[in-house]
Order: C-alpha cells, then sequence, then structure tokens
C-alpha cells in the first residue's frame, strides 16, 4: 500500500478512467463480434436499420478507439504525469470535467451512430455538436497535462510525456481541421472540404488517428509501463529520444498512401507510400527499444503475466509498422487495396498492438491505484492467451481472405474478361468470416475475464480496507 | 528522370513557399536532434533519464534530476 502516493496525488480521477475503459473494451469488442458474425451469418441483421452492419461498424470503431483507447490514455497519461513529475495533477476539477465529458461524447455517439446520424467520415463521423464537445474536452485534458508538467518537481521531462505531449497537440489539430462543417441543422452538416481535398484531408486525419492516437499516445504508455512493470529502466534513453522526433516528424507524410489509384495525384501517393517505408526504422527502433529492456531479465515473462501482455504488444507493434509499409506500395497495394487484408492489418494493430499495450498497463495501474494486487493472476493469464490466441486467428482469417479476394477481383479469363464475379468472391470469404468471428469472440471473451477480474479486484480492496486506509494514514513529516 | 524532378518554380505560390521553407526548417531540426541524441558527449547525460519512472520516490521528495 502506498499511503504517500495516494494522498499526494489524484488517482480517484485515474481510478475512474482505468474502469471505464475496461468496461468500454468489453462493449468495443461485443459489437465488433456481433458485426463480425453479420457477416458472415447476415441474418442476425434481423431487417433492423439500427442492428444494419453500416450503422453498427462505426460505434466499435468509435467504441474501441475512442471510449476503450481515450479512457486508457487518459487514465495511463494522468497517472504517469504526476508519478514522473512527482506532482499532484494541476487541476482535479478539471480532471473531472475531461472524465464526464469524455463519457458523454461516448454516450452521444451511443445514441446517435444507430440512428444514422453520421458525417460519413471515416474514424470522425459523430455529428457535429459531439465535434465541439470532443475538441473543448480534449482541449481540457491537454491543458491539464501541460500545467501539471510546468510544475513538476524533476527538471527533465520524461519521454513518456513527450509522447503523451505530441498526441494531444497533434489530435487537436487534426481533429478541428478535419471537422470544420457547416451545420444545416442540429444533427446534419457538411464538410467545407469537396471531391478529393476531402478525401485527402480526411486520409490525413485518418492516418493520423492511427499514428498520433493510437501509436504516439500509446507509445506513451509503453515507455512508462513497460520499465515499470520490468522494474528495470528502458535499454537506451537516446533511441528514444530519435524515435520520438522521428515519428512526429514522418507520420504526417503518409495519409496519402490510403488514395493510391485515386484522383489525388500521384506524386502525393508515391511520397506517402516513401515516406511509409522510412517510418520502418524507427518504429522497429522503438519496438526493440521496449523488447530491450528485458534484456538480461527475460525470464520475467515466465511468471509476470501483465509483462507478458506489454512484450508481446511490442511485437504486434513491430509486425504491424512492417506490414503497414509494405501495404501501401503501389505494386502491393494494387492487390491489398478494398480486401480484407486492410482489415486484418488494421487489427494486428488494434488488437495486438493498442489493445494489449493498453490492458497490460491498466493491469500494472488498476493494482497501484486500489493498493491491492490481482484478485487472480490465473485469470490474468487466461486473458493473455485468449487476447493473444484471438487476435491471431482473427488476424490470420484476414490475411488469407484478403489475398484470396484481392486474386479473385483481378483473374482474368482466356477471353480477358473477369473470371470471378462479385459474388462468387463473396461466398468465397464465408469461412473465413465466421473464423473471424470466432476469433474475435475469443478476444471478447479474454475482455469479459478481464472485466470480471478487474470488478472482483476493487471489491477486494474495498472490503480489506486497502484503499480507505491508504487515504487515511497519517504520514510522517516529509 | 529530369521530367519527373522537375519543378516550375515560377508557379510556385505563397502557400507552397511557406510551406516548403517550414518543411525544410523542421527537416533539419529533427537532423539537428538525432546529431544531439548521438553525439558520445552527451550520452551520459540523456542515458540518466532512463531511471526517472524507477525514482518516484526521489521525485516525490523533491528531488530534482540532473540536466
Amino acid at each position: 500500500m502506498d499511503a504517500t502516493a495516494e494522498q499526494k496525488y489524484s488517482f480517484d480521477v485515474v481510478r475512474w478512467f482505468a474502469i471505464m475503459a475496461v468496461v468500454y473494451l468489453v462493449v468495443g469488442a461485443l459489437v465488433g463480434v456481433y458485426i463480425a458474425s453479420e457477416l458472415a451469418w447476415p441474418v442476425l441483421n434481423f431487417d433492423s436499420p439500427y442492428l444494419s452492419f453500416g450503422r453498427l461498424r462505426p460505434l466499435h470503431t468509435n467504441a474501441v478507439i475512442f471510449a476503450f483507447g481515450g479512457c486508457t490514455l487518459m487514465a495511463t497519461a494522468f497517472y504517469s504525469v504526476q508519478r514522473t513529475c512527482g506532482v499532484r495533477l494541476w487541476s482535479d476539477k478539471m480532471a473531472w470535467f475531461t472524465f464526464w465529458g469524455w463519457n458523454l461524447v461516448v454516450i452521444g455517439a451511443v445514441i446517435t451512430l444507430p440512428l444514422g446520424l453520421t458525417q460519413s467520415k471515416e474514424y470522425a463521423e459523430l455529428e457535429w455538436p459531439l465535434d465541439i464537445l470532443i475538441a473543448v474536452v480534449w482541449v481540457s485534458y491537454m491543458f491539464n497535462f501541460v500545467m501539471t508538467i510546468a510544475n513538476r518537481k524533476s527538471s527533465h521531462i520524461y519521454v513518456s510525456n513527450w509522447f503523451f505531449l505530441g498526441m494531444m497537440i497533434m489530435i487537436t489539430y487534426l481533429h478541428v481541421v478535419n471537422s470544420l462543417a457547416i451545420p444545416v441543422s442540429l444533427f446534419k452538416s457538411y464538410s467545407i472540404f469537396a471531391g478529393v481535398q476531402d478525401a485527402m484531408i480526411q486520409w490525413w486525419w485518418g492516418h493520423n488517428a492511427v499514428g498520433f492516437y493510437l501509436t504516439a499516445g500509446f507509445l506513451g504508455i509503453m515507455y512508462y509501463f513497460v520499465p515499470k512493470q520490468a522494474n528495470r529502466p528502458v535499454y537506451s534513453y537516446r533511441l528514444s529520444v530519435i524515435h520520438f522526433w522521428a515519428l512526429m516528424f514522418g507520420y504526417v507524410w503518409l495519409g496519402a498512401h490510403h488514395l493510391q489509384y485515386t484522383a489525388l495525384p500521384d506524386w502525393t501517393g508515391s511520397l506517402g507510400a516513401a515516406v511509409s517505408l522510412a517510418m520502418i526504422i524507427p518504429s522497429w527502433g522503438g519496438a526493440v527499444n521496449g523488447m530491450m529492456t528485458l534484456s538480461g531479465a527475460w525470464d520475467k515473462l515466465r511468471t509476470d503475466y501483465v509483462l507478458r501482455f506489454l512484450i508481446m504488444s511490442l511485437a504486434f507493434y513491430a509486425m504491424s509498422t512492417f506490414e503497414g509499409p509494405v501495404m501501401s506500395i503501389k505494386t502491393v497495394n494494387a492487390l491489398s487495396h478494398y480486401t480484407d487484408w486492410t482489415i486484418g492489418h488494421v487489427h494486428s494493430g488494434a488488437l495486438g498492438w493498442v489493445a494489449m499495450v493498453g490492458i497490460g498497463a491498466l493491469y500494472h495501474l488498476i493494482t497501484r491505484c486500489f493498493h491491492v494486487e490481482m484478485y487472480s493472476l490465473k485469470l490474468v493469464n487466461l486473458h493473455f492467451w485468449a487476447a493473444t490466441i484471438g487476435a491471431v486467428i482473427y488476424v490470420v482469417a484476414m490475411w488469407v481472405s484478403g489475398i484470396m479476394q484481392g486474386l479473385m477481383w483481378r483473374a482474368y479469363d482466356e477471353y480477358g474478361t473477369l473470371a470471378y464475379t462479385f459474388a462468387e468472391s463473396v461466398e468465397a470469404m464465408h469461412p473465413y468470416y465466421a473464423m473471424r468471428a470466432v476469433g474475435g469472440g475469443i478476444f471478447l471473451f479474454g475482455a469479459v475475464v478481464m472485466l470480471y477480474n478487474v470488478i472482483m479486484t476493487v471489491r477486494k480492496s474495498v472490503s480489506e480496507g486497502n484503499l480507505e486506509q491508504a487515504r487515511t494514514t497519517v504520514l510522517a513529516p516529509a | 528522370m529530369s521530367d519527373y524532378f522537375h519543378t516550375d518554380w515560377a508557379a510556385m505560390t505563397t502557400n507552397d513557399w511557406i510551406g516548403t521553407i517550414l518543411t525544410v526548417v523542421v527537416f533539419l531540426l529533427m537532423v539537428g536532434v538525432y546529431a544531439y541524441a548521438l553525439r558520445p558527449k552527451n550520452r551520459d547525460k540523456l542515458e540518466s533519464r532512463r531511471f526517472i519512472p524507477m525514482d518516484d520516490d526521489r521525485i516525490e521528495t523533491g528531488e530534482k534530476h540532473g540536466g
């Protein structure tokens, strides 16, 4: 029990963000498994527009990216900035405003998306009132973080805070520009951009949501929580500095690789692909830096299940940051684009990297913030294997399905006509879509196990009085 | 190849120049950061910061890290 930290820092808001992150992981994965099942067994639509794939898919992406991902980023950033700076959050009230505001956004998404109220921009579907709310809440998150750093007791700003800050600044800029729209009613607006410019802005946002929100932000998590969980300093601080600046400079160029073979000028796609390939170097540098933190202490992986999540996430990070640049090359893109290969790639990053590093950090943080060990370490281990096996089944199914799709779409017969109809390619996908639903289901099972384990851990902390004791223990004067 | 890299400088707008200059300046700054990070003289100073997450207790008592 760490009464000093409990009384010195703001952990209440961190605890709530952490618990909501676990709840949203279950909700987001549940919706994901449901829509994956709809693709395999369309009868699950029940002829209801509210349950249709088109409406539930953005609900799934918003739930996992913004609800789970956002709460995880806010919990971990607010926790680690206090610990590395040695000061309490600048404003508790503002942190609670961030918490309630962010959850209000999530509720808004849950109501509006199934109703079909959308801007039709991928990963930015929410209509303009919610976009404004996101911007206000996000700026409050950033402002509180910056002011906490400004009040720090340590003279140096640790690298995890640099990654968090880079994410916060860039996401503010990207969200505001991409969401610029002219409202015509309370829940209808039109983007101020049109045609290919709109597409370019959309993917400038879309890829940077991946690059800054899902990569830089979660690397901030990695650089704090891997060393803490392993109880060893990060392998190379200089490598982390290079990793940070290369990511900040490189990621903003990549969006155009989503628009190969479109009306976008050819050179922009080539530039996007070239910088994507260059990004393999810093990305792998970062992955190696995280993994080599365990150099000389690999045996910890035998017994520390939380560390397994963190290290496995880095393996997926390395894999998906190699796969992505390869897919951006025009020749490969000609086969992969518009196929399930893209879905497989996205989920190797989302399930393997983002979710696993986030889950590892949440397990670490929950034990520290509730001043108790996890209710069951066996369940943590079970979760690890369910998450790993589920992710691998999902990704492999989509790889096979996607490559098969691409090959079927481009196959010609001896007369120069298409060898397969589109419907034939859909039919061929069925076993893989069922396999994907099974993989997602296994991952979801792991998330439910985590939720149960976290609830029981919190109950254990309450029943043993650990939290109350940490709050009320009289500390010796410093 | 020369056609591929041909640039019509006269057609460059103010926005084009601002973007180009900013990009080159930021790129050079990034190279400068690499040189700083990799300079052997700075090694010990930078690597000492690896221990910040390990030293939560020291920060909590108000002791500052070097640098």
